[in-house]
């Protein structure tokens, strides 16, 4: 049965460094739950409290509704997948495989069993008898994740799995991971910085920066409606252009940019005042470039054909750089120099709080 | 990776071609000479089997032999199973003042044997202050620790050392999330170190203990000197060789090419081995030593203690020793002075130090300039001659100094070669028996050398010759330069062969002070010792300040 983690308020400190302050976060059973941050955002020091190679200077780790904080890591029954895999180099692949269960003193045919069901899972049945030196990286890794799942752990744990593969294969092998999770329904947590990765595998991010939760939610939320600028830049490209409200008593609210660009914005919070400063976050890929008509005035400086899009590097009026990104069959490569007007999409487009950066969109949380 | 492979000749193989020359001359010819005197009779000129026959059928040779593996297998166990749970403790438990824990292991290594040997004599010997004390209290008669558990107490604490070292190395090679993924699997404490830590480091411990076993096997001061009835194969062609009544030639030569057909025994069994199971390890995040509390950490500090105690102590009952009043010959009188001194470093006609650092000096400049060509040579100029390069110029590695020495006497005793008695065949004896050392340290700093860097010289304009001289070898230098620092700590402590090669006006500091243990006079052997160890701990000191590091390898 897949079980739950509660994390309430840890505090983890180094010395006198405070690493994480008071963090909170439920998984849900069976859930992919992901830890996502720039390096240095405390995702990997939170993925080892949960194990127990770090230790927790404050606060309750949960795991099925028990507390887990003072139970050695050997006896907390999860499974984890280290960065290097930290494959056993003296050991076959099957010994590496059995080694969890000869520990669990599980009768010796039954390890048989086990290791050559779960070595099929994974697929790598045919390279049993392998050392791991004859191993390629994506077959280590699989040794690996088959030696965290076969102890049949209650939380599976995974540090940047794939950092140390190449791109092809980091693809192939995120599927596999997350069709593996998928089939043995384990709650599981997943260590990375590379936010692609992260929104093809996960049912849920945490956003991590600076031992903070900056936000919690599907990777489609994540990516269309981030609560705060940080998020916005984050995961994807975002232009982030200056603008003010515009509001008149009672009704809903209006964007105006620089130039006098106004879009009429359905959605923004009620609390926003006439003359408010704003932040407006648009994707490269969700302005439409115009010839002429309503839009922000730019400049083509110079584009990148990428076959799928383009690439265009534009200068706005106020001369801030911004990128745009049209797909192939819109129309022919624009060429520099050229003057263009880009229109924004209300539904699409995010805004912040000028000051402390954080949503000003209705239903985004704060 | 042969730019010019057009030129069948160039500069390169002239290089190679000369020192070919120079090896062939100062090793494969000597040791020939070995393997002729062994087996021809000197009066007749005939092939005879006299001498072989001579060793293996009297019980009074061949038991030097079964002595001598004896002291040496005991040496080696004992050895390895002190330096790996060392290794593993320091490496694993925060020791209060590890760091200098770390340098007297090294200085206790460094320092050469029989010096070991004779201060344990002074502790534990027939008069031992030791000895003296246990036979009062107890009312006892214990003769002090001669022979077979002398020797193997003195070996295994001198050589313990090597294990520790090379197993620390390999600690730190091992990545501490394989620690981490066999807890998590549920795998901890004692097990874990047997069925992870150990199998892992085991090539490295194999690859170690081998090594003790080469040196022991061929050391020749401490049996000589704590041996004493109890005699090893080394003992028996130093004392073949030199007895002054019928030193024997032949029979001498059959001995060196007996010991030489074991140390190529073990060095071959030593490669096979390496080969065998060796696991490449790097290690992202390497294992901490951690701090703990209670008894297990108690008893962590007293072994680490007791050992590195053990293990310094010989030096420090020199320096003792070296202090001590005495009637100017064998006798202490009680009380401090500075006698031992006066006699040794002040008084006129001694050029035992310059000696030793003028030889030693001159044979690490040698073993620098060739090292770095040699490496460089089989390394980046891959060749049949630098293969076979290669090849000869590890010889020297599984020659005992002894066998060296007694070889180039009887190869260079006559004109046009007459070396004999002169400082160079000190120096080239010393240059030929470490050069292995620092060739093997320079192919591994070349192999970290991408071989890009000296293209792109060449296609900025550089000759093959410029590119090596301004940008390999400025590269390699501070890597060669810690190596050759060690180098030199051992050549001015090598006896073995210095023994058999020095006269008078080329005494070396480690030759006195066998000279002076052999005549009694413990406080001048004492004086001179204190010297070499101050040597030793300056340079390595250096060699620390030179690569700002806290590990050596040798």
């Amino acid at each position: 049965m897949s079980v739950s983690i509660d994390i309430e308020e840890v505090v983890k400190k180094y010395g006198n460094d405070t690493i994480i302050n008071g963090l909170s976060l439920h998984v849900k059973p069976g859930e992919f739950f992901t830890l996502l941050g720039p390096s240095g955002c405390g995702k990997t020091t939170l993925l080892r409290m949960i194990i127990g190679f770090n230790s927790i200077e404050g606060g309750k780790i949960k795991v099925d509704g028990r507390v887990v904080n003072d139970i050695p890591t050997n006896n907390r029954n999860m499974g984890m997948v280290f960065q290097n895999y930290a494959i056993f180099p003296h050991m076959s692949v099957k010994e590496n495989v059995a080694f969890g269960l000869r520990m669990r003193k599980v009768p010796e045919n039954d390890i048989d069993k086990q290791v050559d069901e779960i070595l099929k899972i994974v697929k790598i049945d045919h390279l049993k008898d392998r050392m791991p030196i004859k191993l390629s990286g994506g077959q280590q890794q699989r040794v690996a994740l088959a030696r965290a799942i076969v102890i049949h752990p209650e939380v599976l744990l995974m540090d940047e799995p794939l950092s140390n593969l190449d791109a092809k294969l980091r693809v192939e092998m995120r599927n596999a991971i997350k069709s593996i999770q998928r089939q043995i329904n384990i709650t599981t947590v997943y260590v990375t910085h590379d936010q692609e990765e992260a929104l093809a595998i996960s049912d849920r991010i945490a956003i991590m920066h600076n031992g903070v939760i900056q936000q919690i939610d599907s990777p489609k939320n994540i990516y269309q409606r981030p609560v705060n600028t940080f998020v916005s830049t984050f995961i994807g490209l975002s232009n982030l252009i200056d603008a003010e409200i515009s509001k008149n008593q009672g009704c809903n609210a209006s964007i105006v940019f620089d130039h006098g660009y106004c879009v009429f914005m359905e959605n923004i919070k009620d609390t926003v005042k006439n003359g408010q400063k704003i932040l407006v976050s648009v994707r490269p890929e969700e302005f439409h470039i115009r010839s002429a008509g309503e839009g922000l005035k730019a400049t083509i400086k110079s584009s990148v054909f990428l076959g799928l899009t383009t690439h265009y590097f534009v200068q706005l009026e106020n001369g801030q750089d911004i990128q745009v990104i049209q797909d192939r069959d819109e129309q022919d490569i624009i060429p520099d120099g050229t003057t263009i007007i880009l229109a924004v999409n209300p539904q699409k487009i995010n805004v912040f709080h000028y000051e402390n950066k954080t949503t000003l969109i209705r239903g985004g949380k704060e | 990776m042969n730019y010019a492979g057009e030129k069948r000749f160039t500069i390169w193989s002239s290089f190679s071609l000369v020192i070919l020359a120079i090896f062939a001359l100062f090793i494969i010819y000597p040791l020939i000479l070995v393997l002729c005197k062994s087996v021809i009779d000197p009066q007749s000129g005939n092939f005879t089997m006299s001498y072989l026959t001579k060793f293996f059928t009297r019980k009074f040779y061949w038991s030097t032999l079964i002595n001598s593996l004896q002291v040496t297998a005991c040496a080696t166990l004992l050895a390895a199973a002190i330096g790996l749970p060392m290794a593993y403790v320091m490496r694993s438990v925060k020791i209060r003042g590890s760091g200098f824990l770390d340098i007297l292991i090294v200085i206790s290594y460094l320092s050469p044997p029989f010096i070991g040997a004779y201060a344990w004599i002074q502790l534990l010997g027939r008069n031992g202050v030791v000895t003296n004390w246990v036979n009062t209290i107890f009312g006892i008669q214990f003769d002090g620790i001669y022979g077979f558990a002398g020797i193997v107490l003195v070996f295994t604490l001198q050589s313990f050392p090597l294990v520790y070292m090379y197993v620390s190395g390999a600690l730190k090679n091992l990545d501490n999330s394989l620690n981490e993924a066999a807890e998590s699997l549920g795998c901890t404490g004692f097990e874990r170190i047997t069925k992870i830590i150990v199998p892992l480091v085991m090539p490295t411990l194999l690859a170690s203990s081998l090594l003790i076993f080469m040196r022991v096997f061929a050391d020749f001061g401490t049996p000589m000197l704590i041996g004493e009835g109890f005699k090893t194969i080394p003992v028996l062609i130093y004392t073949q060789f030199m007895s002054e009544v019928g030193g024997d030639d032949g029979f001498a030569a059959a001995l060196c090419v007996i010991v030489i057909m074991m140390t190529i025994l073990i060095f071959l069994a030593q490669r096979f081995l390496a080969n065998r199971n060796t696991y490449s390890m790097t290690a992202l995040k390497p294992m901490t030593a951690q701090k703990i509390t209670g008894v297990k950490n108690m008893l962590s500090h007293a072994f680490i203690y007791l050992v590195v105690g053990l293990a310094v102590l010989p030096q420090v009952v020199v320096i003792y020793t070296s202090f001590l009043k005495s009637n100017g010959g064998q006798v202490f009188t009680g009380g401090f002075a500075l006698q031992s001194y006066q006699a040794t470093l002040f008084s006129k006609d001694n050029d035992v130090i310059w000696n030793t650092y003028m030889l030693g000096l001159v044979s690490i400049t040698i073993i620098v300039v060739l090292g770095i060509l040699i490496s460089y040579l089989t390394v980046r100029k891959q060749s049949p001659l630098n293969s076979a390069l290669d090849m000869i110029t590890m010889f020297p590695y599984i020659i005992p100094g002894s066998v060296l020495g007694i070889s180039f006497l009887f190869a260079f005793n006559n004109p046009p070669l007459l070396l004999s008695g002169t400082a160079l065949i000190m120096i080239i004896s010393f240059a030929i028996r470490r050069m292995p050392y620092t060739i093997r340290s320079s192919t591994a700093i070349i192999g970290q050398i991408s071989p890009s860097m000296e293209e792109a010289a060449i296609s900025l304009g550089a000759t093959e010759m410029k590119s090596y001289t301004k940008v390999t070898v400025p590269m390699m230098m501070p890597g060669v330069l810690a190596g050759a620092i060690m180098s030199w700590v051992t050549v001015i402590s090598e006896l073995s062969s210095s023994i058999i090669l020095y006269t008078n006006s080329t005494q070396t500091l480690t030759v006195s002070i066998y000279t002076e243990v052999i005549r009694g006079n413990y406080g001048n052997a004492s004086a001179y010792s204190t010297i070499l160890t101050i040597t030793s701990i300056v340079s390595l000191l250096l060699f620390f300040k030179l690569t700002g590091k806290r590990d050596i390898s040798i």
